[in-house]
């Protein structure tokens, strides 16, 4: 999925009529345009976010920096699947130490993860002054690249699934936000932007398989009565090791299922 | 689902009387087959038949070899264990009994499936396809079997099968020499996947967690192998460990049905619940073997701590791998210590004659330490109708011996083997799902 796209102003690109799906291309111009708007909403306010974020911390702000990192990357994690397009952008501004052969201690871990590690592994506000210069410069630059996206359906609907495989991969095991204990937020984000997707395609699937369309959503509604729980007042998460186990488990049915779900929308609209 | 999917030539081979002196792997699995017709329990319908003994002259593919999937008892217990083994242990994410029962239906339903061979399934091309096609457009089964267990947490307040689970039944606890790494231990559900080939296995593995995504996790998984000498003299040799010993003379012998009854299977009136009646008690235990240190270990010490010579597999008070050890003539065990493994193990006493298993073992290879030493070593599974007079009982003996210094069991649990599915339209689990009706 990590390609690079063409960068071929705003237009939509249709997808062939399929053999097996009545699905006609034009019904997908509304929701592609749509998603385009839901996309470009989110790179605007991954920008301003990131602004703050790199704000606290040059005023060397630790704990300010330290609440804004969760709420920064929600709008990134939300729109996972058109920001992976742009691989270069998606190693430097969301790479873990894992990705790296000396982890925390290579050169190439930069981005969310650095200023995470910094922040909260190391209390090191001044240290995360230089990434969070590069992460602002590389935000910005996805934000102009996405503007001139043509976005394909396949993209857009292939997109639900790639979010899901994300949380089912990392997300449900605590993996990405190590340092801070954030995975509930981008595990969320994740959610709603593959929600968002399903949402705008959901009268096309409901007219070729209605009993796809209900499972999905049941099980939406399933991963989203549990992550309510942990729900703080200000509008967070509680930290991943609050999890319960038993409430980890409750995930883990609907996230596969929705996983292997997702997969055949495709198909399911025919889009080629 | 029963229904051989292959044209039948394909499946037979030289009839016995024309077979050399080693029965071929084919008669073997006949005869497990007939294990599970002749052991009937009352009250049970008839094992699946088993194919007619004798067939024209035909070469076989092994890739299409199979075991029988319906019996009284699961396959892949007192069958010979292939070349390659596979352990998993799974969380069960079924919510309610409902779904539970259907679980143990699709297993069912996949093993039967997977364990005879045929078509895979396909869908159109725009959709991701249903099977891995690891095997190819036809399943081949490999002589795969695909064994059920049920953990001591199934019978926890989920499902309300408290009162329904096995008496012996309980969380594997660390003996005094363990290491345990809770990653590695436990499980809602084990299977056993067996079969010629490492890639039927994980083809099995796969399918099963494709057809139960909202109904089962993995929770750990170890694959293991034999050697291919043992194996193609169909079980008829004993396996050398990663230590270079054989291991496992002393097994009792699995193709005396009247023995297994004794040995393994939950026999009616014995305290067992019905339900349990044709399953068996299953200890899996992941053992690392320190095999550098072993390595620079004299060889009379090695042979000492075993109780067996090296190279031939005798007892070092005989000759012969299966010359029986007479330790009553050897009171002070200055043959064979009597703290060597066999010795403790199994002291061939009156008193001890209740705490026999059925050994099945693999061994295991995955990786490297920080300090570059490998792990390595077995995965102990063992098959027994009382847990406690069976594994427990004998780890306990051989609790403080010489051995433990090589050795280190890290993983593994205690399972109950379900009885089998004794026919089309029966299911694993069925005994069980309806007692608890």
């Amino acid at each position: 999925m990590k390609k690079l796209a063409a960068l071929a102003g705003f237009a939509i690109l249709l997808a062939a009529p399929s053999a097996e799906a009545a699905t006609n291309p034009l019904d997908l111009v509304g929701p592609v345009s749509d998603y385009k708007i839901y996309v470009s909403q989110h790179v605007d306010d991954l920008v301003s976010r990131t602004q703050q974020l790199v704000d606290a911390i040059k005023a060397g702000n630790l704990e300010k920096a330290k609440g804004l990192y969760a709420t920064t990357r929600v709008p990134y994690e939300a729109i996972e699947p058109i920001a992976e397009l742009f691989s270069d952008l998606d190693s430097a501004i969301d790479s873990r130490a894992d990705d790296h052969e000396k982890k925390e201690a290579d050169p190439g871990f930069i981005g969310f993860h650095r200023i995470e590690y910094l922040l909260f592994a190391k209390g090191d506000a001044a240290g995360a002054v230089p990434f969070a210069d590069q992460l602002l410069e590389n935000v910005k630059a996805l934000q102009t690249r996405i503007a001139g996206l043509a976005v394909e359906p396949k993209v857009m609907v292939g997109g639900a699934a790639g979010l899901i495989e994300e949380v089912a991969a990392s997300k449900i095991s605590g993996e990405e936000d190590r340092y801070s204990g954030t995975d509930l937020y981008d595990f969320k984000a994740n959610m709603d932007g593959a929600e968002k997707i399903v949402e705008l395609v959901d009268p096309l699937v409901k007219k070729e398989d209605p009993a796809l369309a209900d499972k999905i959503a049941g099980n939406f509604k399933t991963v989203d009565e549990v992550l309510a729980k942990y729900r703080t007042a200000d509008g967070g998460f509680e930290t991943y090791d609050k999890l319960a186990e038993p409430d980890r488990l409750k995930l883990q049915g609907p996230i596969t299922e929705l996983a292997e779900d997702l997969a055949k929308l495709t198909g399911t609209l025919g889009i080629e | 689902m029963s229904r051989c999917p292959f044209p039948h030539h394909l499946f037979t081979r030289k009839s016995e009387k024309e077979e050399p002196s080693l029965p071929s792997r084919r008669a073997l699995f006949r005869g497990a087959a007939a294990v599970g017709g002749t052991a009937m329990i009352a009250g049970l319908a008839p094992a699946y038949a088993a194919e007619p003994a004798t067939a024209p002259e035909q070469p076989v593919d092994p890739a299409l070899e199979t075991v029988p999937f319906y019996g009284v008892h699961q396959a892949g217990i007192v069958n010979p264990a292939p070349a390659a083994g596979m352990f998993v242990s799974f969380n069960v994410l079924a919510e309610d009994r409902k779904e539970l029962d259907e679980l143990f239906r699709t297993l069912t339903d996949r093993f039967a499936f997977l364990t005879q061979g045929g078509p895979a399934a396909t869908a159109p091309e725009a959709f991701p396809p249903p099977d891995s096609g690891l095997l190819g457009p036809n399943v081949t089964p490999h002589g795969l079997t695909a064994t059920l267990a049920v953990g001591t947490s199934l019978f926890d307040e989920r499902f309300g099968l408290a009162p329904l689970k096995p008496r012996r039944l309980q969380p594997m606890t660390a003996f005094p020499n363990d290491k345990l790494d809770a990653d590695w231990c436990h499980g809602d559900l084990l299977v056993q996947f067996c079969s010629e080939s490492a890639e039927a296995n994980l083809h099995a593995l796969r399918d099963i967690i494709k057809h139960t995504p909202s109904l089962l996790m993995v929770r750990w998984k170890q694959d293991g192998f034999l050697p291919q000498s043992t194996v193609r003299a169909g079980g008829r040799t004993t396996p050398r460990n990663l230590l270079g010993f054989k291991d496992g003379t002393g097994n009792p012998d699995a193709s005396d049905p009247a023995l297994m009854d004794r040995i393994v299977w939950v026999q009616p009136d014995s305290g067992e619940p019905d339900w349990a009646v044709g399953g068996s008690y299953q200890a899996v235990r992941i053992i690392r073997m320190l095999v550098e240190q072993w390595d620079r270990t004299p060889l009379i010490e090695q042979e000492k701590i075993f109780g067996r010579n090296k190279a031939t597999g005798a007892p070092l008070d005989g000759t012969d791998e299966h010359d029986l050890p007479a330790y009553g003539a050897d009171p002070k065990g200055l043959k064979i210590p009597l703290d060597s493994h066999i010795r403790l193990a199994n002291p061939r006493t009156p008193e001890t004659e209740g705490n026999l298993m059925l050994r099945r073992p693999y061994s295991y290879s995955r990786g490297v330490n920080r300090a570059g030493q490998l792990d390595m070593g077995l995965i102990f599974n063992c098959f027994q109708a009382d847990l406690e007079r069976g594994f427990i009982t004998v780890q306990k003996r051989l609790d403080g011996e010489p051995l433990e210094e090589y050795v280190k069991p890290t993983g593994g649990g205690y399972f109950f083997a379900l009885p089998g599915a004794t026919g089309p339209g029966r299911y694993l689990g069925q005994s069980l799902m309806e007692a608890a009706a």
